[in-house]
């Protein structure tokens, strides 16, 4: 068992509160992604997890077994995980083989049995046949596959890895992303891996903790963060969003009215505890829009949608990149079709789905 | 080749073949011909007579010694200092930079004072009043000269060690943590081998450094009959001066340094694995618990014996009416008062220097913006020979300047031999490469384009360089000027056999008065002399204006 418990973990560095009464719980095998922008204490939470650090409140446990406590923890020696660091920190004074299989050296691993290890872990992440060469002899991308090895041949319960793929190019990091997935399928690893990055979170997670200012805001798979955002800050770290002011003209949960963009009420679901009258934003994503060209004989039919002109279109090959200025003159952005041919100056409407919307109080 | 770059490569070829080649062009005949004619009997001599044979294996002991030490006390104080939470950091890294700023020759001079056999303070002590003369110390001896000699050494071990010890990026030994190593396994499996190049390194810089000092090694050696080659080849220019012999041991002694610094340079060039990757973070402070009051005492300790003990003692000595252990029930100003109103040579002896240091620096550094402009900004070809050839006296031992100059100018019709000039010439060609290797660090850090900008805008080639390249460069090269100014004002080694009265300098007289055996005006002559350093070096630091400007990338 390899599940992690984070339980109401606070970490300060002097004035600055890095990871505040964070709670977390992590299952065996999954493969969990902390989301977040810089400064926000993911990479703060995974050395709390590795032990590097000491918890100024809560508790980090693995299975029962409780590793991180204010009074004291298990040093990262003696907690068998593993960790690959953003900038591979492969030792440049050993050779491939000497880096890899510098674990087993330290568990006292017969040298036979750990030739065998050692090959079938390069093996395993396509380095085959490079145990003699000097990590300065490598590229980048074999150089993080170094230290991935190095982490997975003592076989971890626990693999911690800290924007793995930040210093890899494109092409690359898609690579290695599809890759480490599938590692993690096969080896069962519990994964706790850190990143900025959202489409990597979304690629990689079984879930997701997006975290803002040392708290984490939601915690769920891929599709229910980017759908059904938590909070404003979600909202607005995954992906292109528009969030646009609204009032409540009537609060009536799923049939409420939405008072947006200088037009009709629409028709909105509205989180429970919010009142007529209240303020509101509403998130809505660019390709959760469908715009239609206002003709003269559709002039009628604004039922249900937001009005507006097109102010600028900008056309990017698969879809083509649209703002529109709303009556009350808030720019949305919308993504259509590549085919559908527009002009500046055009009225348009825009519609959604009602539950491809996200209604936040402020 | 567009005429500027002409005309900047023609003086850069003459400035540098008047300063190194040619002299040392000159050494060589000198070393391996007797009357114009070719003979390897200077060479043959000088590896077989005894008495250079010994010279040759002291200076080889005296080096490693030194080198040795400097690792022992220098990595420990580097680790502490970089690694572990002993407290008074900042006191211990002044006390490594004073004592390498301290001119070994006043060390020397106040260790003589001590631990002389007979007259030395503590000497008297322990035989006098405390009855245990078994524990008297002849700083006259080989272990009195490595003593001295590690005081101004170990500073470059530690300078080294901590800089290589806080660039090894803290996931490098997480890294190994991670696995299940312990934090002693991991000092040994992965800090070690990472900073060993740079200890390794600063401890060949340490040897090649200890054996050239030839003001400490004739103060302790020559007492103490410990011939060393800086001491040797001084002693081949009593008359009649063997100017042959003279140039075959300045070569060996180069061949000595060569070696050393060959091999620290490859050892550097391993060390480049050091600084990897763009943001690195620091690693955790060793919590040393109790043991850090005992690690500060070590670096108290050096402080001690290498800061304290000198300066309080050469105050002492200077102050007192005569030397001794009751030296306090006597003081007096009257030794300051003959050195500064009634020794007429202080005076000269202090404008010399001043002027000398001053020029030297100003010269190396306006050599080394052309060189390094030249390298950086042309593609002309030979500008590389240019850059190795003004690195080339980085293997040069001050005294073998001295000697390759003699040796230059006594077959040039122009007598400049007991000028200011050829001292000068001496200091510039001693020190070009401090001059290069700043100025070329400064440009390097100016973007191309700056200085494109300003061509395409209409101004030419000097009116670029005046007005946006030296601005830029500014803080780079008054850096370099300093680095150059603060060993000349208080050199030695060549200014010792190029003086003459009029061109003394303030180490040569504080020598010629120490020769002369009068130990407490030589301590008043230096407490000032090292007033005199420190104070033009507080001056130059201010009229150098401010803070370095931020880098300037591209």
């Amino acid at each position: 068992m390899a599940g992690i418990v984070i339980d109401r973990v606070t970490k300060r560095f002097g004035t600055v509160t890095a990871v505040r009464d964070l709670t977390l719980d992590i299952h065996d095998r999954e493969f969990v992604t902390l989301l977040g922008p810089s400064g926000c204490g993911k990479t703060t939470l995974l050395r709390l997890i590795a032990g590097f650090m000491t918890p100024d409140a809560g508790e980090i446990r693995v299975g029962a077994i409780p590793l991180s406590t204010p009074a004291g923890v298990v040093p990262p020696e003696r907690r068998g995980m593993g960790m690959v660091f953003q900038n591979y920190a492969v030792w440049p004074h050993k050779t491939v083989y000497q880096n890899v299989a510098f674990g087993l050296e330290v568990r006292r691993v017969s040298k036979a049995d750990a030739r065998a290890r050692v090959a079938k872990v390069l093996e395993s992440v396509n380095l085959a046949g490079l145990e003699a060469r000097y990590p300065s002899e490598l590229s980048g991308g074999q150089q993080q596959r170094v230290a991935l090895a190095r982490s997975l041949v003592v076989e971890p319960g626990i693999l911690l890895l800290d924007e793995p793929l930040s210093n890899l190019d494109a092409k690359l990091r898609e690579r290695m992303r599809w890759e480490l997935k599938d590692l993690q399928r096969r080896t069962g690893i519990t994964f706790v891996y850190v990143t900025h990055d959202q489409s990597e979170a979304l690629a990689l997670s079984d879930r997701i903790a997006v975290m803002h200012a040392g708290e984490v805001m939601q915690f769920a798979a891929p599709r229910e963060v980017y759908r059904r955002p938590a909070n404003r800050t979600v909202a607005d770290f995954m992906g292109l969003v528009n969030l646009l002011s609204g009032r409540v003209v009537r609060a009536a949960g799923d049939a409420s009215l939405v008072a947006l963009g200088g037009g009709q009420p629409l028709t909105l679901a509205v989180p429970p505890g919010i009142a007529e009258s209240q303020a509101v934003q509403v998130a809505i994503r660019p390709e959760s829009l469908t715009l239609r060209v206002l003709t003269a004989a559709a002039a009628a039919d604004t039922a249900e949608a937001l009005v507006g002109k097109v102010a600028d279109v900008t056309f990017l090959g698969n879809i083509t990149d649209c703002h529109v200025t709303l009556d009350d003159g808030t720019r949305v952005r919308v993504q259509v079709d590549a085919r559908q041919d527009l002009d500046v100056g055009q009225r348009v409407t825009l519609r959604f789905d009602r539950d491809t919307a996200s209604v936040f109080t402020g | 080749m567009p005429r500027v770059e002409a005309l900047l490569l023609a003086a850069c070829v003459v400035a540098l073949a008047l300063l190194v080649v040619l002299p040392l062009t000159f050494l060589l005949w000198g070393s391996m011909s007797a009357e114009g004619r070719p003979t390897l009997e200077h060479f043959r001599e000088a590896l077989t007579s005894r008495l250079y044979v010994q010279a040759l294996r002291n200076s080889l002991v005296l080096g490693t010694w030194t080198a040795l030490l400097s690792v022992v006390i220098g990595v420990p104080l580097a680790w502490a200092v970089s690694r572990t939470n002993v407290p008074g950091k900042r006191f211990i890294h002044l006390t490594a930079v004073v004592s390498y700023v301290t001119p070994p020759y006043l060390t020397a001079i106040a260790f003589v004072n001590l631990f002389s056999p007979n007259a030395g303070i503590v000497n008297r002590f322990l035989r006098d009043v405390a009855g245990a003369p078994a524990l008297t110390f002849n700083v006259f001896s080989m272990s009195g000269l490595v003593l001295v000699t590690v005081l101004h050494t170990f500073p470059f071990v530690y300078l080294l060690a901590s800089t290589a010890l806080t660039s090894v990026d803290a996931s490098m030994e997480e890294s190994a943590q991670i696995l299940g190593a312990s934090r002693w396994r991991t000092a040994l499996a992965v800090t070690a081998p990472l900073v060993a190049p740079a200890i390794l390194s600063g401890a060949l810089i340490a040897f090649v450094n200890a054996i050239a000092l030839f003001g400490s090694q004739a103060i302790i050696g020559l007492p103490g009959r410990v011939f060393t080659l800086p001491t040797r080849i001084y002693a081949l220019f009593d008359y009649p001066p063997q100017y042959g012999l003279a140039s075959a041991m300045s070569l060996l002694f180069v061949g000595i340094t060569v070696a050393a610094l060959y091999l620290q340079r490859r050892y550097l060039a391993r060390r480049s694995y050091v600084t990897l990757a763009g943001k690195s973070n620091r690693p955790q402070l060793v919590d040393l618990g109790a043991a850090r009051h005992a690690v500060f005492a070590f670096g108290a300790m050096v402080f001690v014996i290498a800061v304290l003990a000198p300066y309080v003692t050469l105050l002492a000595v200077s102050l007192s009416k005569s030397w001794g252990l009751q030296f306090w029930q006597n003081l007096t100003l009257q030794h300051y008062r003959f050195v500064l109103f009634e020794y007429d040579v202080t005076r000269r002896a202090m404008w010399n220097s001043l002027l000398l240091a001053s020029a030297a620096a100003t010269l190396t550094v306006l050599i080394g913006s052309l060189v390094g402009w030249l390298d950086l900004r042309t593609s002309l070809r030979g500008r590389k020979l240019l850059d190795y050839a003004s690195l080339i006296p980085l293997g040069l031992p001050g005294i073998v300047v001295a000697v390759a100059l003699i040796q230059f100018w006594l077959r040039m019709p122009v007598p400049i031999y007991g000028t200011l000039l050829i001292i000068l010439l001496a200091y510039t060609g001693r020190y070009v490469p401090l001059g290069v290797r700043s100025a070329n660090s400064a440009f390097r850090q100016i973007d191309a384009s700056l200085e494109e900008t300003a061509r395409i805008t209409g101004a030419g080639w000097f009116r670029t360089f005046r007005s946006v390249t030296l601005p830029l460069a500014r803080p780079g090269l008054f850096a370099g000027w300093l680095l150059v100014f603060v060993p000349a004002v208080q050199e030695l080694s060549a200014s010792i056999l190029l003086f003459s009265s009029e061109s003394i300098t303030l180490a040569v007289a504080v020598y010629n008065l120490y020769e002369t055996g009068s130990l407490e005006p030589v301590a008043a002559l230096s407490i000032v002399t090292m007033l005199i350093i420190t104070g033009a070096i507080l001056l130059a630091t201010r009229l150098g204006g401010g803070k370095p400007t931020t880098t300037v990338a591209g």
